[in-house]
């Protein structure tokens, strides 16, 4: 590290960590409420609807989705056993478990791609598929947005940002994905089951 | 601390202001108990009587409220004001809290909420039909257009428009909906409101959704229909009317309300039409569709000037070519083309005489 | 006394406070994009007060066009979008900001003994979110500003030119930088306080950003998605609210209200939190209930989120929710009035020193609840059918906002204006700013009750010309209110060039800000204080220790 840049000693580095993992937790408490704003314009609209979903919408194919479900639900562990090896200091279990969550994240997005372009109901067509495409939609930025985030932190850790002590970045990156997994839950039981 | 607390701060002077604000209380009080409301806006519905009850009893409770919170306000800084012989950093009571005061201006409000709550309560199923309200002898529909309110009676087979008869002492339940929605930015469906203030009563005219209101008009008279809903350039302007009239009145309407749907309408006589009367009427009635530019310069309607002689628009929206009998007809009978409804001379208020008044204006349009 | 001094730490620290980043050396990072909150906060008054202007310009037009009926000041349509331009900037882009943006990063940083915000460079972020929201806001009017009003109920929003897109877009940004700003405070609230700063040791200001900040985080975020569905809406033609393909236009109603109901105590919360601190200060006595002040904050805050459709009552709710919203709504009452009752009893038996901040917190009680009994009034179903839309709503609203948040604002302004500028502004001026907005202000609004009782509806470019005197009186009082404005401008500029240097503390208060030189150093403390107790114990010796450098004229390092 370059002399001029100011490195923080241990109680302060614990001290801005938790500002920051209770920011990044308000950050994914706003996120949730975003969810919950469309999941309830689901509810309403079905709600106000006599049939569900509306005469002539088919739900969309449920394996498929289930398929894609179990490959989200396993990017979360592999997701847990990355974070193992850097709380060790196994960087090899890091580098390749993390490496196996971004791919199965990649899958994920697209089995959805896949999805997509194989319905017949469109964002504009009906109720249902409006609520069906913001909201997947919306999880699907967030996985790509994951993703992404996965790769950066991936990198940054090749680099040697991080250390056993100081990586609030992947923290951060592990919560967030735990946290679009647990968002899917609730997406896959609304519009596949319920 | 304690011995503070009952010392100086209820003094003599205290207890005046006390007394003094409870006698101006009791006289606001007062006033609102006899406030002559109807003087200014007539009770003519079976619901607007307990509702203006409930009205005057939050004033009741609020105005001892709103006179010892600014009474006191005003007592104690005067009363309490830093005087020029006080020292420069002299402090006031150190009294922080008393739970006995915090419990009472608590629990008060609390009660006075329950209790407003309560009566409001009991308000509520009049004005919708639940239960045996819903005995109503007539159940008719209203529809809010742009811009004019569109009323169905059972038993006539063409609407009624703008302004609904209705008899006295009869309980009427409305059903309260918009028009249809369509796809068209333009034409497309819209929130109005339907609400009568001598009736107390309104309700928003919600496309896809039908919501009744139920009530009997009490005071034969003419009161106004006003759209409360933003909906649009005509918002300003949507008013309607209802005519309370008594039962053999409202016979005689009715009656010929058949009769005219029977009857084919008479072609209006356009002689003697007077285009300064007729631009007035343009001004108020029609500017919110139409500009006085040419055709393609459109509002909701299209552009009226030139219509008589215009190469490009040999024909009027409806397929006839552009005469002033035509024209006429247009604004008697309304027309519904794909720029989308022009409302008829009922929904339009016109009268005959309207009608030759307008069409000489729109002659004078180039 | 002093037994939680040492047991502080985990209220609180000193760590971060033993760094002190080096100051900012170039314009750009001092001035434009600052990290420092005082900075920020200085940008957000100068926004949003530019923001006031022309939005109370757009009210001064409306009213010229409402002086009589049947005008052709402004075009239907241009009438239209006055009002809801007016509305969405007053409540975006100039309470919203002035208050939290503005006031909560002026002050609550200082109030607990911090030396910057959590994260200054989201503050920075948050700020420079608001400019271009403001922008795009007015520029909408160049292709087709949106006429439904501030609340754009569909379906007529879907039918509307381009402008309404913009609106769109421009609250998103607001609301996206009120969700950070939100964020941002609580967990400055929650990790930065000075040690020894319990959570019932802090200044009521600091309990009522708090409760916006919390506020803001969750309704604002919601905002943002609504946004999100009304613009797709607009633009793909999803069917929301689109009622041929099923849609229900009462669903914008919902999660609109379920954002904009919090937001009218986003806007008046922290009013109230420096109406807390100002009277104290003014009435030199300890604030009467403090704990109850603080927790009614919280009960407001929660109480908030569940009565949006209160203002739906006429939009075919099923009647079992019209009640229930309804019995909610009015157990508002309750801890908004503990708060004016206990601001009151403050008054008693104090050395009260009726200076301008004091003066207009007085015209805030006033004003306010009267505003908060006129919304008791629009809470009670029945009633509110008949008010609902009305002119009594538009005065409702403005006694809340104008009367509560402005009249609040302006107290604030006079009240940390030496802590900002370090002058101090004229009192006389002052005075006659408040007396003539105070009066004018009443004989502006208050009559809008009574027409609306009468049957005057909202949003419209004309009326009944039964209504025209006192809506000719109305207008005149709406000028006079937008000239005494001028007075405080004109006070402003004047205090710049020529006003008296106010020193560290000029009202004698006792929160921590006041123990700081004016203006604030850009690294707020030299030490960090230490918090002994509560902040109101006019009387006692102040209650904080290793703060007896802090106006030590020797520089630091
Ligand atoms: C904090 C919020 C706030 C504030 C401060 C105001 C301030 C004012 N408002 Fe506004 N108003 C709203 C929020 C606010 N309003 C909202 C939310 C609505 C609802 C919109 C909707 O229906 O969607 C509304 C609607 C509304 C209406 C109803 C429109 C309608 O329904 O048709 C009217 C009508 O009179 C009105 C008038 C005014 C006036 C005269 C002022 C004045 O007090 C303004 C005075 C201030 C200034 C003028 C600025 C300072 C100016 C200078 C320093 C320059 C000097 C200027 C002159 C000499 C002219 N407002
Ligand atoms: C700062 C903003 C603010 C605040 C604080 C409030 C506060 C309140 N408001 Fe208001 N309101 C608005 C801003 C605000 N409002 C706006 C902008 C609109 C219009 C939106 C639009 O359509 O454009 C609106 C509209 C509005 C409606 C919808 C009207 C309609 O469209 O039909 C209702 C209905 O219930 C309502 C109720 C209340 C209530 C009960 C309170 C309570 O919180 C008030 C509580 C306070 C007191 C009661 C006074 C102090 C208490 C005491 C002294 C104790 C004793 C008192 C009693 C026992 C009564 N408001
Ligand atoms: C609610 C909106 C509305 C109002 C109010 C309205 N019009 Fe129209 N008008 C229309 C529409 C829409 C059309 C086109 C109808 C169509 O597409 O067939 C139209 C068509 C016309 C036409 C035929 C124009 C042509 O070139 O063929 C005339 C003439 C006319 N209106 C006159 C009037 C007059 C006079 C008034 C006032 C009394 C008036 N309108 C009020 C909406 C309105
Ligand atoms: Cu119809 Cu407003
Ligand atoms: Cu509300």
């Amino acid at each position: 590290m370059a002399t001029h840049v100011y490195v923080p000693s241990d109680a302060e580095y614990e001290e801005v960590r938790g500002q920051r993992l209770l920011g990044f937790l308000f950050f994914l408490i706003s996120d949730c409420v975003i969810f919950g704003d469309f999941i309830f314009s689901y509810l309403y609209l079905r709600n106000a609807s006599p049939v569900w979903p509306p005469p002539g919408i088919e739900r969309p194919y449920l394996y498929l989705a289930a398929v894609n479900s179990i490959v989200l639900f396993g990017s979360g562990a592999t997701m847990h056993y990355a974070m193992e090896g850097m709380r060790h200091a196994r960087l090899r279990q890091f580098v390749w478990f993390t490496v196996a969550t971004i791919v199965l994240g990649s899958m994920f997005l697209g089995g959805q791609a896949y999805e997509y372009t194989h319905l017949h109901d469109t964002w504009s067509g009906s109720t249902f598929g409006a609520s069906f495409f913001t909201l997947t939609g919306l999880h699907g930025f967030h996985v790509f947005i994951g993703v992404i985030f996965l790769i950066t932190v991936l990198i940054q850790t090749l680099r040697g940002t991080y250390t056993q002590q100081r990586h609030f970045g992947l923290t951060a990156a592990t919560l967030y994905w735990h946290f679009v997994d647990v968002i899917w839950v609730a997406l896959f039981f609304l519009f596949y089951i319920y | 601390m304690r011995q503070e607390r009952s010392g100086p701060l209820l003094d003599a002077g205290f207890w005046r202001a006390v007394i003094v604000m409870g006698i101006i209380s009791a006289v606001l009080m007062y006033v609102v108990v006899v406030f002559p409301i109807t003087r200014f806006l007539p009770e003519a519905s079976s619901v607007s009587v307990p509702i203006d009850k409930l009205f005057r009893f939050c004033w009741f409770f609020g105005v001892p409220i709103l006179v010892y919170v600014n009474g006191m306000m005003i007592y104690f800084a005067i009363r309490y004001r830093h005087r020029p012989d006080d020292p420069m950093d002299a402090v006031g009571s150190q009294i922080h809290d008393n739970r006995a005061l915090e419990a009472a201006w608590t629990i008060g409000p609390a009660v006075l909420m329950v209790a407003l709550a309560v009566f409001s309560y009991f308000i509520i199923p009049m004005y919708y039909p639940t239960g045996q309200a819903a005995a109503s002898a007539v159940t008719m529909e209203a529809i809010g257009h742009k811009w004019y309110f569109e009323f169905r009676y059972p038993g006539l087979k063409q609407s009624v428009m703008n302004v609904m008869h209705l008899p006295v002492g009869v309980p009427v339940t409305l059903d309260i909906t918009s028009a249809e929605a369509t796809d068209d930015v333009l034409t497309g469906a819209v929130l109005h409101s339907f609400w009568v203030p001598e009736f107390r009563l309104k309700q928003d005219m919600i496309p896809g959704m039908v919501v009744p209101i139920h009530f009997t008009p009490t005071e034969v008279g003419t009161y106004r229909i006003i759209c409360s809903e933003f909906c649009g350039q005509g918002h300003s302007h949507m008013w309607g009317s209802v005519v309370v009239d008594s039962k053999p009145d409202f016979d005689r309407w009715y009656a010929a309300q058949q009769h005219a749907a029977a009857a084919p309408a008479a072609a209006i006589n356009l002689a003697g039409g007077d285009a300064a009367a007729g631009q007035t009427l343009f001004n108020a009635k029609c500017t919110v569709c139409h500009n006085a530019a040419p055709f393609a310069q459109r509002k909701v309607g299209p552009g009226l000037a030139g219509l008589f002689n215009d190469p490009a628009h040999p024909n009027l929206v409806n397929g006839q070519k552009a005469t002033p009998q035509n024209v006429a007809g247009i604004l008697q009978h309304g027309a519904h083309g794909t720029m989308g409804v022009m409302p008829d001379m009922q929904a339009n208020g016109l009268t005959p005489s309207d009608i030759a008044n307008l069409v000489a204006f729109l002659k004078t349009l180039h | 006394m002093d037994h939680n001094a040492t047991s502080a730490t985990n209220t609180g620290s000193a760590v971060t406070g033993g760094h002190i980043h080096p100051p900012p050396d170039t314009f750009i990072k001092k001035y434009v994009f600052s990290l420092d909150h005082k900075v920020i906060a200085v940008q957000y008054f100068i926004t949003g007060g530019l923001f006031f202007i022309l939005a109370g310009l757009l009210a001064e037009l409306m009213r010229a066009q409402l002086s009589g009926p049947n005008n052709h000041v402004l075009s239907v349509a241009t009438y239209n979008q006055a009002y809801s331009v007016h509305g969405s900037a007053m409540v975006w882009l100039v309470i919203i900001p002035l208050l939290t943006g503005g006031f909560g990063n002026l002050v609550m940083p200082l109030q607990i003994g911090a030396r910057d915000v959590a994260f200054p460079w989201l503050n920075m972020i948050s700020f420079w979110l608001f400019p271009p929201a403001g922008i795009l806001l007015f520029a909408s009017f160049l292709y087709g500003a949106p006429e439904a009003g501030w609340t754009e109920y569909p379906p007529i929003t879907l039918q509307m030119p381009f402008g309404t897109s913009m609106w769109c877009l421009a609250i998103f940004l607001i609301g996206i930088s009120a969700t950070i700003t939100g964020l941002n405070f609580l967990v400055t609230i929650v990790k930065m306080r000075a040690p020894g700063m319990t959570y019932t040791r802090m200044p009521l200001f600091v309990w009522a950003t708090a409760t916006t900040a919390f506020l803001s985080m969750i309704a604002t975020a919601n905002l943002s998605a609504a946004l999100a569905g009304l613009f797709i809406a607009r633009t793909f033609h999803v069917p929301f609210y689109d009622v041929a393909k099923g849609g229900a236009p009462v669903l914008w109603q919902h999660v609109f209200w379920f954002y904009s109901h919090p937001a009218v105590y986003i806007m008046i919360l922290p009013a109230f939190g420096l109406v807390s601190e100002i009277i104290p200060t003014f009435v030199r006595r300890p604030i009467f209930g403090y704990k109850m002040i603080a927790y009614s904050s919280a009960a407001i805050g929660l109480l908030s989120f569940m009565v949006w459709a209160h203002h739906m009552f006429t939009s075919g709710l099923e009647h079992w929710e019209q009640f229930l919203f309804m019995i909610l709504t009015m157990t508002i009452a309750v801890p908004t009035g503990i708060k004016v009752f206990s601001w009151v009893a403050t008054l008693w038996g104090g050395k009260i020193r009726l200076d301008s901040p004091l003066l207009f917190v007085l015209g805030f009680l006033s004003t306010f609840t009267f505003g908060g009994f006129t919304g008791i009034l629009l809470a009670s179903v029945p009633v509110d059918i008949h008010e609902h839309a009305s002119y009594f709503v538009v005065a409702h609203l403005h006694y809340v906002l104008f009367g509560g948040s402005v009249f609040g604002i302006f107290a604030g302004m006079y009240y940390w204006w030496p802590k900002m500028t370090g002058r101090l502004l004229d009192e006389r001026l002052a005075k006659w700013h408040f007396w003539l907005m105070f009066i004018s202000f009443n004989a502006t609004f208050l009559p809008m009750h009574w027409i609306g009782l009468l049957g005057m509806p909202r949003r419209v470019a004309t009326y009944d010309p039964v209504y025209a005197s006192t809506n000719l009186f109305v207008s005149i009082s709406a000028f006079v209110l937008g000239a005494s404005m001028l007075l405080f401008l004109y006070n402003a500029l004047r205090s710049a060039r020529k006003g008296e240097v106010a020193g560290p503390n000029p009202w004698g208060a006792r929160t921590l800000e006041w123990m700081i030189p004016s203006p604030a150093p850009y690294y707020n403390f030299k030490d960090i204080p230490i918090v002994l107790s509560g902040p109101y114990d006019y009387g006692k010796p102040l209650p904080y220790a290793n703060i007896s450098q802090e106006l030590a004229t020797v520089p630091m390092h």
